[in-house]
C-alpha cells in the first residue's frame, strides 16, 4: 500500500459532506472490504479517507409500513442477513446477503458498499433492482434520489460524483403475497464471486420482476422477459421457455471465472429455477 | 525528500509511509492500549508489529483466508483489511486473549484433543471465528459451524476435526454454564 | 494386524506442540524480528519471455531507507537441486511472467515497495513457449544454454538443443509382442493443470551474512534445511561449514517448501547490506505467481488386454509442463517411470516421462510427487478399459493388482509383507456398497429432482521418491531428572513427525510421553542430518533411527548398570524408567541415576553422560537403469484405495460427495489420530485438485488467477458429507513397529475416483481436470 492519506472520522453528516466538497481525492470508508484491497494493490492512491461509520444517518436500519425499508450506508451485510423482518418481506435480499463472501467479511462489508463498488456481479444489485430500490445521495449542496435501475453506468461505474455520498437505500413496502428469490452459481460451495446471479420477484399482484448479475457490464433488469412473464400464469412450461429465451437476451463474456458458454447455460438453469420457485410460492 | 530540510536533502530515516504518527487507543485482550501509529497501518500489523501479538497471521492480506481473524467489538473480522485507526475505542480480542486466567479455555483444549490443527498457522484465526460463533450461538448445528469457519482456510486438516472440536467445545461450555 | 500391546504405539497421543499452536505462542519464520532487520521486495517480469533492454535502479537506490538494490548481473549464480538451472534474479532474459528481476532491501516494507515502484525497466517482448507441443517442437528454446547446464548425470537425461529437461524411460518385456497378444487395445489422452500448494504461511526466508567472513545464517520456512545448506554453499561457492539453517515452526509445506527457494536471494541481499539480516516474505500473489507449483501434465496411455481382463501391454507417454525451470521437476518426471502405471502387474511396458520447459511459472515437488497426476491418467484408464471389456472395474483391477509374487514395472518382487492393495480396494468397495456400474435403468431410478448418483473406485501406490542411499539420524540426551531430549533432522511441518518420534522413543524406553521431548527449531549446526522432509519416508526412516537411538541409550544404561548392580548386560532388562535384573527385580537402578554417569559413595565415577545416537540408511536400493528403468528404488510401498459416492446436479454441474472411503495399508499406525488427520487433510486436498483447482494462463502466458479471488481451495463448506478413513495394518517387517508412510498418499487417486464415479452417474468419461461445475455441466449438455 503506497497511499499516504489523512484519515478522518466525522460525527456529523454535514462535516462529512463539507470534507468531501473540499477534498476531491477522497475515498469513502464504510466496511472497507473493497477499498482496503484496492489500496493494497495501489489501484487507487487517495489522499484522504473519510470514515463514515460514526454518522448516525448511515447506521439506520428501519422499516415502516409507509416508508418501507431503509438500509443505511454503514449497515453491514450480516445485519441484513440476520434480520427476520427482511427475510420475511424481502427474502432475495437475505439470500444475497448470505451468499456474499464469508461470515467475518459480512461483519464489515455493507450493502451500500457493494453497490457503490458496482461490480458487474454485485450480489445485492439484482435483489435491489427487482424491488425498484431508491438510492439516496447527498452532497454539500443538496440531495437527490436515483432509481437503482439507473444507478449503474458501466463496469465498476455509477452515477455518483466525487463529492457525493450515498446515505442509504430505501425499498418500498411490499404486501402479502409478495415474494422473491436470489440464486447464484459459484465455482465452489464456500465463498466465491458469482458466475451468474439471478434475482426474481413475484409481486402481490402477480407481476414478475427479473434481474441478473455477472452477465453484462452492469447488473441488468430483464425487462423484455418481465412483460411476457407478467402477462400469463407462471407454469413450468413458461419457466422453461423463459430459460431458453434468456440466452437470446444476454451476452455474457468469457473470463477467468467462466466461459460465456457456461454462463449462458447456467443463466437458463437459474432463471428456470427462480421462476419455478416463485410459481410454487404463489404464482398461479 | 525531507520537509524539515525544505525538501533539499534526503534524510537518513524514511519511516514507513513518511506520514506523521497519529494517536490510537483501544482495549486489546482486556488491556488499555494507548499509542501513536502510522495512519496507513492495518489492524493486523498494529497487533503484530506494534503490540508484538504474533498469534494473528497474515495469509493473504485481502480478507479471503481468515488467518488474521480477530474479535472486534464482539464480532469476528479479518484484521488485515481493517485500518488500525478504525479500532479507535474498540474492544479487541486475539488468540492471546482466549485463555481463562492463564489456563487453556475449553475451546482450546478441545482443539488439542480432537487434533483440530496440524501446521497451526490457521489455528489462531480459526479459534477466533469459533469463539465468536459460540459467543453468539452456544448451540450451533453443523451447518452453522461450517458457515462460521468457511472464511478460515485450512490446507492441512480437511476441517472435519475442527468441526468436531467446536461441536464438542460448545457442548462442554453449555454444561459448564449449567453448573454455574 | 499386530496383537501386541503397546504403551504408546498405535495410541492417539495429542500432538506435542498443540499448546503452543492454540495459544498463539508458536513462532513461525514470518513472525521473526531480528535486530537491525531489513525487509526485501522484488520487481517481477510482466512478460512470459522477454529481453531486458534497459534497467535503471538509481532512483530506487537513492530513496532514504533503501540499503541495497540487486539486479541479475550482480548475482550470476545458478541454483537448483537436481538440475542447476534456476536464476536467483533474471539476467538478460526473463523466462516467465512473475519471475523476479530486481530485489530491494530497505528498513521497512513500505519503503521497499516504494523503491520497487521507482525502478525503470524496459523489455523487448519475445515469442514464448506456452504449450507442451510447442515445447516438444522446440522452435524456441526456453533455456538456450540447456547443453551447458549442470545436472545429476546418469539419473536425468536432458536432450540437447531442446526444451526437454529430462527424458526418462522404463522398458520391461516387449510391448510389440504384448499388444499383439491383446484382444482389445484402448488408447486415451488425459490432462490436468498446474495447481498451487497453498500453505497458509507463504514462503519466508531471513538471511544474515557476516561481512567479515563467508558465514551465512538462514532462518527459513522450509522442509529441507540440509539441502539448503548444501545447495546454497554450492551456488555461492563457499563451504558448508559457513552455512547455518534454522527452521522455526512451519505453516505448511506440501512439497512447495522442499528444495531451495528464497534463501539465495536473501543471502546475497544481506551481504550487499553489510551483513544486516534481510527478510523476504512472499505475498500471497507472489506465492501463486512467482513461487513454484505442481506441474501440469498430459498423459497418453495405450493398454492392451485379453478378454479375461489380464493386461498384456501398456505404453505411456507422460509429458510434464515444468514451466521455466525444472530443478525439482525433473525428479517428479523420473519418479513417474517406476510408479506411473499403477498398482498392477504389467508384463510388457514402455513408459516415457518427459519433463519439459515452457515459459510459465515453474514446477517443484508437490504432495504425491507426480503420483496424483499419473494416477489421474492410469486409474481413469483402468475404468475405461473395463468399460470396453464390459467388465466390472472392481473385478478388472483385482485381476491385475499387485499381489505377493508379482513384480512391479521396475522389476521389484512384491511379497506378502509389502502391503496389500487388494485389501484396500476390497475395504473401500465394501464401505460404499459397490455392486458394479449402474445400468441405464438403475441410473434413472436412482435419480432425484435433477440429480444423479454414482460410485467410483480407484487404487493407488507410492514409495518414497528419494536417492537409494538416503539416510537419516537421531541423537538423544538424558538430563539428571531422567528427561530425554531428542535431536532430529526432520522438520515437523504439521504432519506430526516430532510427536510420532517421541512416541517411538517413549515406547522403546518405556517412559511417559511427558518425559520425552523432541527439540524444535531445527538448526543444521545442532541437529543431526536428515535428507529432507519429503517423500512420506520419515516415519519409516526416522522411526528406525530413533528406535536404534533409544536402543543405543538402553545399551549404554545397561552397561553402566551391569557394573553398579554387579551383573551382566544379558541379565538386565528395563521398564518404567528403571534398569533391573530380569529375576531379582529389586536389584535395580533408575535411569536418571545414570544420566550423567554413575557416582559411587566413595566418590568413584564410572560411565559418563548418556548421549545416544541412531542412524538409518536405506539399504538394498539401487539407481534405475538409464535405458530400461529397472532397479530397486522403493524403500516401502504404501498401497491404498478410494471409494467415492457422489451426487451430480445435472443442470449446474455441481458435485456433492456423499461419502468417500479411503483405505491405506500402513503397516502399523504409530498415532491413529495423526494418521486419520493425514487422510482427512489429504483427501480434501485431492478434492481440491479434482473439482476446484487449476492455474489459468492467458495465451501470452500471464497467470490469470494469481490470488484467492480466482484461485480457490476447498473451504469448510466444500467437504464431503462423510469421510471414512480405513487403516489396514499388514506390518512392514523392516519398518519401525511395522509402520509405513502415509503423508502424501491420501491425495493420490481422489480425482480418479471422482472421475470414475461421474462415469457411473452420467455415462460420460472425463479426460481433464478440474471436474468443475462448468466442465461437468457443459459435458452433460454436449452429450444431450
Amino acid at each position: 500500500m503506497l497511499s499516504k492519506f489523512d484519515y478522518v472520522k466525522p460525527q456529523l453528516l454535514t462535516e462529512a459532506l463539507n470534507y468531501l466538497e473540499q477534498n476531491s481525492d477522497t475515498k469513502i470508508l464504510a466496511g472497507g472490504t473493497d477499498l482496503m484491497v484496492i489500496l493494497r494493490h495501489n489501484a487507487a492512491m487517495p489522499k484522504h479517507i473519510l470514515d463514515i461509520k460514526d454518522i448516525p444517518e448511515t447506521n439506520r436500519l428501519e422499516y415502516t409500513i409507509n416508508e418501507g425499508l431503509f438500509i443505511g450506508a454503514c449497515v453491514t451485510v450480516n445485519k441484513v442477513a440476520e434480520s427476520k423482518l427482511i427475510l420475511e418481506k424481502y427474502p432475495a435480499l437475505v439470500q444475497a446477503a448470505n451468499s456474499l463472501a464469508c461470515y467475518q467479511l459480512r461483519n464489515r462489508a455493507t450493502l451500500v458498499g457493494n453497490i457503490c463498488n458496482a461490480s458487474p456481479g454485485a450480489d445485492f444489485a439484482g435483489p435491489l433492482m427487482v424491488y425498484d430500490a431508491k438510492v439516496h445521495i447527498e452532497n454539500a449542496k443538496g440531495r437527490r434520489t436515483i432509481d437503482i435501475n439507473l444507478f449503474f453506468t458501466g463496469v465498476k461505474k455509477t452515477v455518483l460524483k466525487d463529492n457525493e455520498l450515498v446515505i442509504g437505500v430505501s425499498i418500498p413496502n411490499v404486501t402479502e403475497g409478495d415474494t422473491s428469490i436470489f440464486l447464484k452459481q459459484a465455482r465452489i460451495k464456500g465463498h466465491d464471486l458469482g458466475i451468474v446471479g439471478v434475482a426474481a420477484r413475484l409481486t402481490a399482484d402477480k407481476k414478475v420482476k427479473l434481474a441478473m448479475t455477472a452477465v453484462a457490464p452492469t447488473p441488468i433488469r430483464i425487462v423484455k422477459l418481465e412483460e411476457t412473464l407478467s402477462s400469463q400464469p407462471l407454469t413450468r412450461e413458461i419457466a422453461t421457455a423463459a430459460s431458453k429465451e434468456i440466452c437470446n437476451i444476454i451476452r455474457p463474456i468469457s473470463d477467468v471465472r467462466s466461459s460465456a458458454e457456461y454462463r449462458l447455460h447456467v443463466s437458463g438453469v437459474l432463471v428456470k429455477r427462480a421462476l419455478l420457485h416463485l410459481s410454487s410460492m404463489g404464482g398461479k | 525528500m525531507c520537509e524539515n530540510h525544505n525538501n533539499k536533502v534526503n534524510c537518513f530515516v524514511h519511516v514507513d509511509s513518511g506520514l506523521q504518527p497519529v494517536p490510537l487507543k483501544c482495549i486489546v485482550n482486556g488491556e488499555q492500549v494507548c499509542t501513536y501509529i502510522d495512519p496507513t497501518m492495518t489492524l493486523l500489523n498494529f497487533l503484530r508489529r506494534e503490540l508484538k501479538l504474533f498469534g494473528s497471521k497474515e495469509g493473504c492480506g485481502e480478507g479471503e483466508c481468515g488467518a488474521c481473524t480477530i474479535i472486534m467489538n464482539r464480532v469476528a473480522v479479518n484484521s488485515c483489511i481493517v485500518l488500525a485507526l478504525e479500532a479507535m475505542d474498540a474492544n479487541i480480542i486475539t488468540v492471546e486473549g482466549l485463555n481463562i486466567s492463564g489456563k487453556l479455555s475449553i475451546l482450546q483444549r478441545e482443539f488439542i484433543s480432537h487434533d483440530a490443527l496440524q501446521c497451526g498457522f490457521c489455528t489462531p484465526g480459526m479459534l477466533m471465528s469459533a469463539r465468536a460463533l459460540l459467543d453468539r450461538n452456544p448451540d450451533p448445528d453443523e451447518k452453522e459451524i461450517k458457515e462460521a469457519i468457511a472464511g478460515n482456510f485450512c490446507r492441512c486438516t480437511g476441517y472435519f476435526p475442527i468441526i468436531t472440536a467446536i461441536t464438542s467445545a460448545a457442548k462442554l461450555e453449555r454444561e459448564e454454564m449449567k453448573n454455574e | 494386524m499386530s496383537d501386541k500391546q503397546y504403551r504408546h504405539i498405535g495410541k492417539s497421543s495429542d500432538r506435542v506442540e498443540s499448546l503452543e499452536k492454540v495459544t498463539g505462542q508458536a513462532i513461525y519464520t514470518v513472525d521473526l524480528e531480528l535486530p537491525g532487520m531489513l525487509y526485501a521486495k522484488c520487481l517481477y517480469s510482466p512478460y512470459a519471455r522477454a529481453e531486458i533492454i534497459s534497467l535503471d535502479v538509481s532512483e530506487a537506490k537513492a530513496l532514504p531507507g533503501v540499503k541495497a538494490v540487486l539486479i541479475g548481473d550482480d548475482i550470476p549464480y545458478l541454483v537448483g537441486i537436481y538440475m542447476v538451472d534456476k536464476r536467483i534474479l533474471a539476467r538478460g532474459i526473463v523466462r516467465y511472467q512473475g519471475e523476479p528481476v530486481v530485489a530491494v532491501a530497505a528498513i521497512d516494507e513500505k519503503t521497499a515497495e516504494l523503491a520497487v515502484s521507482k525502478i525503470k525497466i524496459e523489455y523487448k517482448k519475445l515469442p514464448s513457449i506456452q504449450t507442451l507441443d510447442e515445447a516438444l517442437e522446440g522452435k524456441i528454446l526456453v533455456h538456450e544454454d540447456i547443453n551447458e547446464l549442470e545436472y545429476c548425470k546418469g539419473v536425468f537425461f536432458p536432450q540437447p538443443d531442446s526444451n526437454i529437461a529430462s527424458w526418462n524411460k522404463m522398458i520391461k518385456g516387449d510391448i510389440k509382442k504384448g499388444f499383439a497378444e491383446a484382444d482389445i487395445i484402448v488408447e486415451n489422452v488425459l490432462t490436468l493443470p498446474a495447481v498451487a500448494h497453498v500453505p497458509m504461511e507463504t514462503h519466508v526466508a531471513i538471511a544474515q551474512a557476516d561481512t567479515y567472513t563467508n558465514k551465512i545464517k538462514i532462518w527459513s520456512s522450509t522442509q529441507s534445511p540440509f539441502a539448503i545448506r548444501k545447495l546454497l554453499a554450492k551456488a555461492l561457492n563457499i563451504s558448508t561449514a559457513d552455512v547455518q539453517v534454522i527452521v522455526p515452526y512451519v505453516g505448511g509445506g506440501f512439497g512447495g517448501k522442499a528444495g531451495i527457494h528464497l534463501e539465495p536471494l536473501v543471502a546475497v541481499l544481506s551481504r550487499a547490506c553489510n551483513g544486516r539480516p534481510v527478510k523476504l516474505i512472499a505475498t500471497r500473489e507472489e506465492e501463486f505467481n512467482q513461487l513454484p507449483t505442481r506441474a501440469g501434465m498430459r498423459g497418453h496411455v495405450k493398454t492392451g488386454v485379453k478378454r479375461d481382463g489380464k493386461i498384456t501391454a501398456t505404453e505411456i507417454y507422460y509429458d510434464w509442463d515444468s514451466g521455466a525451470y525444472a530443478d525439482y521437476g525433473v525428479n517428479v518426471g523420473k519418479s513417474a517411470t517406476y510408479s506411473g502405471a499403477g498398482a498392477y502387474e504389467i508384463p510388457n511396458i514402455e513408459l516415457h516421462s518427459r519433463t519439459l520447459y515452457t515459459n510459465k511459472v515453474f514446477s517443484t515437488a508437490y504432495r504425491g510427487f507426480g503420483h496424483l497426476e499419473t494416477h489421474w491418467v492410469m486409474e481413469r484408464q483402468m475404468d475405461m478399459v473395463a468399460q470396453k471389456l464390459g467388465m466390472d472395474p472392481y473385478e478388472f483391477r483385482m485381476k491385475n493388482i499387485l499381489r505377493s509374487g508379482c513384480h512391479t514395472i521396475s522389476g521389484e518382487l512384491i511379497n506378502e509383507n509389502s502391503g496389500r492393495p487388494e485389501d484396500c480396494l476390497a475395504a473401500v468397495a465394501k464401505e460404499i456398497g459397490w455392486t458394479g456400474y449402474q445400468s441405464e435403468e438403475e441410473r434413472k431410478s436412482n435419480s432425484k429432482a435433477g440429480k444423479l448418483r454414482g460410485k467410483g473406485l480407484a487404487c493407488l501406490q507410492k514409495a518414497p521418491a528419494m536417492p537409494p542411499h538416503t539416510s537419516t539420524s537421531a541423537i538423544m540426551q538424558m538430563d539428571d531428572d531422567g528427561n530425554i531430549r531428542i535431536m532430529l533432522g526432520v522438520v515437523d511441518i504439521g504432519q506430526g513427525a516430532n510427536t510420532v518420534m517421541a512416541q517411538i522413543a517413549a515406547e522403546v524406553l518405556d517412559m511417559p510421553m511427558e518425559k520425552v521431548k523432541v527439540m524444535w527449531d531445527n538448526d543444521t549446526d545442532h541437529h543431526p542430518y536428515d535428507w529432507s522432509t519429503v517423500a512420506s519416508k520419515y516415519t519409516f526412516m526416522g522411526g528406525n533411527a530413533v528406535k536404534k537411538c533409544a536402543l543405543n541409550m538402553l545399551q549404554q544404561m545397561k552397561e553402566m548398570a551391569a557394573q553398579v548392580l554387579r551383573t551382566s548386560v544379558e541379565d538386565l532388562t528395563h521398564g518404567d524408567e528403571y534398569i533391573y535384573h530380569i529375576h531379582h527385580k529389586q536389584r535395580r537402578i533408575k535411569y536418571k541415576d545414570l544420566a550423567l554417569g554413575y557416582a559411587y559413595e566413595s566418590g568413584n565415577g564410572i560411565g559418563g553422560p548418556l548421549i545416544a545416537k541412531g542412524t538409518y540408511m536405506a539399504n538394498g536400493l539401487t539407481f534405475l537403469d538409464p535405458v530400461t528403468g529397472q532397479g530397486l528404488p522403493a524403500l516401502d510401498w504404501t498401497f491404498g484405495a478410494h471409494g467415492v459416492e457422489l451426487e451430480v446436479d445435472i443442470e449446474t454441474g455441481d458435485i456433492e460427495i456423499i461419502k468417500i472411503a479411503s483405505a491405506f495399508d500402513i503397516g502399523q499406525a504409530i498415532n491413529r489420530k495423526l494418521v486419520e488427520g493425514q487422510i482427512m487433510g489429504g483427501v480434501l486436498q485431492g478434492i481440491g485438485s479434482a473439482i476446484i483447482e487449476g492455474y489459468k494462463f492467458s495465451p501470452e502466458g500471464r497467470l490469470m488467477n494469481p490470488s484467492f479471488t480466482d484461485n480457490k481451495i476447498p473451504t469448510a463448506k466444500d467437504i464431503p458429507m462423510e469421510i471414512v478413513p480405513i487403516l489396514i495394518e499388514n506390518p512392514q517387517p523392516d519398518g519401525p513397529f511395522g509402520a509405513r508412510g502415509i503423508g502424501e498418499h491420501p491425495m493420490i487417486s481422489v480425482p480418479s475416483a471422482i472421475g470414475n464415479a461421474l462415469y457411473d452417474a452420467l455415462g460420460i468419461n472425463f479426460y481433464k481436470l478440474p471436474l468443475s461445475p462448468e466442465n461437468v455441466a457443459l459435458a452433460i449438455e454436449r452429450q444431450q
